[in-house]
């Protein structure tokens, strides 16, 4: 009783607290997807149809890891470091409450922008997309577990460290994850690698499910997602409850 | 203050709140405790209305409750006018008051203020100690932490004075200001040329902060005082001076002392006083 209480006073003063990040968020996001689905198409004139899928649907899965494992560990890095957290560690409320209050405002400002993601690649390719039915907890897991690992980050490196890393993870989704292209592009060390990590996982199965006519998701990269998503949870609940 | 809201774990001893050990039970501290923190409160984007409002209600208030309290808490430290604003265009005192608002709105058994009076204007500040006051008048315990002991002065029923994170003095107002053994205290601003301390004739301490010397007067000695610093003036080292009633600030001086006073050296002086 408490708990829910709680989540939802929580909920709406981070709702309060962040409602002037959903523009900049959504612009941000926009960018993104605009900079993906109109720019990859300058630079390699002749897509094949897969390519196109998976650039409309790479898209909305760049801009959900960005905002889960670059925006929101840096502000929640600044939150830290000007002590707003602590504060917020030191109200009578469980922690558990105040972490599910933040993730939900988080993904409430972050699926706005995938689905309008989701539209501008489908209008620029002029794909008829039949989503799947799974298509809205398969986002909310890929939101959530960038979230998660995102949180764990900050909760656990000192705030310059955050910001470094964040940065270099910028890079690696960019450049060096299968979000717009398929694994198999990549040299067999580097594809074991992204076995392990959550972003090809974020990719699968954001792609399977908004376009399931074209790939399927294997079940891995769901079970991949929620350790991904568990370690990360984890990692930050027990920085949040832990004292210095 | 942060031990007690299990923030950070105390190295050795305990706290104990109603007989309870709060290190072992940090939620139940956090129930028992409201807090305001040194640091700005994250209330951006948020109203003043909607921060106290809220916060009564995560500390358990219910709604009629906390709209009362809230009501006459913003009347009292005059915030109506900010009422509906957006915190983030709030100035840095008025948002400490609503920080103390927040704090004060369903109080818990002990109120920890940590240095409250900051960026708040004085006039607020009187307002703002009134309320201080009354949280105790009203059954809780305050636990307030400031570098104003002027004002503290007048709101404080006990005081430990820090060092270093070290209690080097603790007692009621007036058991502190007798340590001083002088009710008066002559304040002479030196010439800047001036870089000897004069000898004070009374065998009290003579503390120097900065450009200034405090020297303890014993109340039958006050026109003596005032003929000492006037021959000093006249005698062009001392610019100007002012005798009043000696004040918890000058208990705080003499034991932590100036930049160039540390306080043994000032806790010397301070025992000899006494004996």
């Amino acid at each position: 009783m408490q708990m829910l209480r709680s989540y939802r006073l929580l909920v709406t003063w981070q709702a309060l607290r962040k409602k002037s990040y959903l523009p900049l968020m959504l612009a941000v996001q926009t960018l993104f997807t605009l900079g993906i689905v109109l720019g990859y198409p300058l630079l390699f004139p002749t897509l094949d149809r897969i390519s196109i899928y998976l650039i409309a649907t790479g898209a909305p899965a760049i801009s959900m890891v960005s905002v889960g494992l670059v925006a929101l560990p840096q502000t929640v890095g600044e939150q830290k470091t000007e002590g707003s957290l602590a504060y917020m560690r030191s109200l009578p409320v469980p922690r558990l409450a105040y972490l599910a209050a933040d993730l939900t405002v988080w993904l409430a400002i972050v699926i706005p922008g995938v689905v309008l993601g989701i539209m501008v690649g489908a209008w620029r390719f002029g794909l008829d997309l039949q989503v799947s039915p799974l298509v809205v907890p398969a986002m909310l897991l890929v939101a959530l577990t960038s979230a998660c690992i995102g949180y764990a980050i900050a909760s656990v490196l000192p705030y310059m460290l955050t910001v470094v890393i964040t940065q270099a993870i910028v890079v690696f989704v960019f450049m060096f994850s299968p979000l717009t292209f398929l694994p198999d592009k990549l040299p067999w060390w580097f594809e074991a690698i992204h076995r392990v990590l959550p972003i090809q996982a974020m990719g699968e199965v954001t792609r399977g499910t908004i376009a399931p006519g074209q790939f399927t998701v294997p079940l891995e990269a769901f079970v991949t997602l929620g350790i991904w998503c568990v370690i990360g949870f984890g990692v930050t609940y027990s920085a949040m409850t832990r004292r210095g | 203050m942060n031990q007690v809201v299990g923030l950070l774990r105390p190295t050795s001893g305990s706290i104990r709140i109603d007989g309870r050990d709060m290190v072992a039970d940090p939620s139940l501290a956090r129930r028992l405790c409201s807090f305001q923190a040194q640091a700005q409160v994250p209330i951006d984007g948020l109203t003043p209305r909607q921060a106290i409002g809220l916060l009564g209600q995560l500390r358990g208030g219910t709604g009629r409750d906390v709209e009362l309290r809230r009501a006459r808490l913003m009347e009292a430290l005059e915030l109506e006018q900010w009422a509906d604003v957006d915190a983030a265009r709030l100035s840095g005192g008025v948002k400490r008051l609503v920080a103390f608002a927040m704090a004060a709105v369903v109080p818990g058994r002990l109120v920890m203020l940590d240095e409250p009076t900051n960026d708040v204007d004085p006039v607020r500040r009187r307002l703002l100690w009134r309320q201080v006051r009354n949280l105790a008048d009203h059954g809780a315990a305050v636990l307030l932490v400031t570098h104003n002991v002027i004002e503290a002065e007048r709101s404080v029923d006990r005081l430990a004075i820090l060092d270093e994170g070290r209690v080097i003095a603790e007692g009621t107002p007036s058991e502190l200001k007798s340590r001083l053994g002088a009710a008066l205290r002559l304040e002479l601003v030196l010439e800047p040329e001036v870089t000897d301390m004069p000898e004070s004739p009374f065998g009290l301490a003579a503390v120097p902060v900065g450009n200034r010397v405090m020297v303890g007067v014993p109340t039958d000695a006050a026109g003596q005082a005032v003929a000492w610093a006037e021959s000093l003036e006249a005698a062009g080292l001392v610019e100007e001076f002012t005798l009043g009633p000696a004040t918890l600030e000058d208990v705080y001086v003499a034991l932590v002392g100036g930049a160039d006073a540390r306080a043994d050296r000032a806790e010397e002086a301070l025992d000899a006083n006494a004996a």
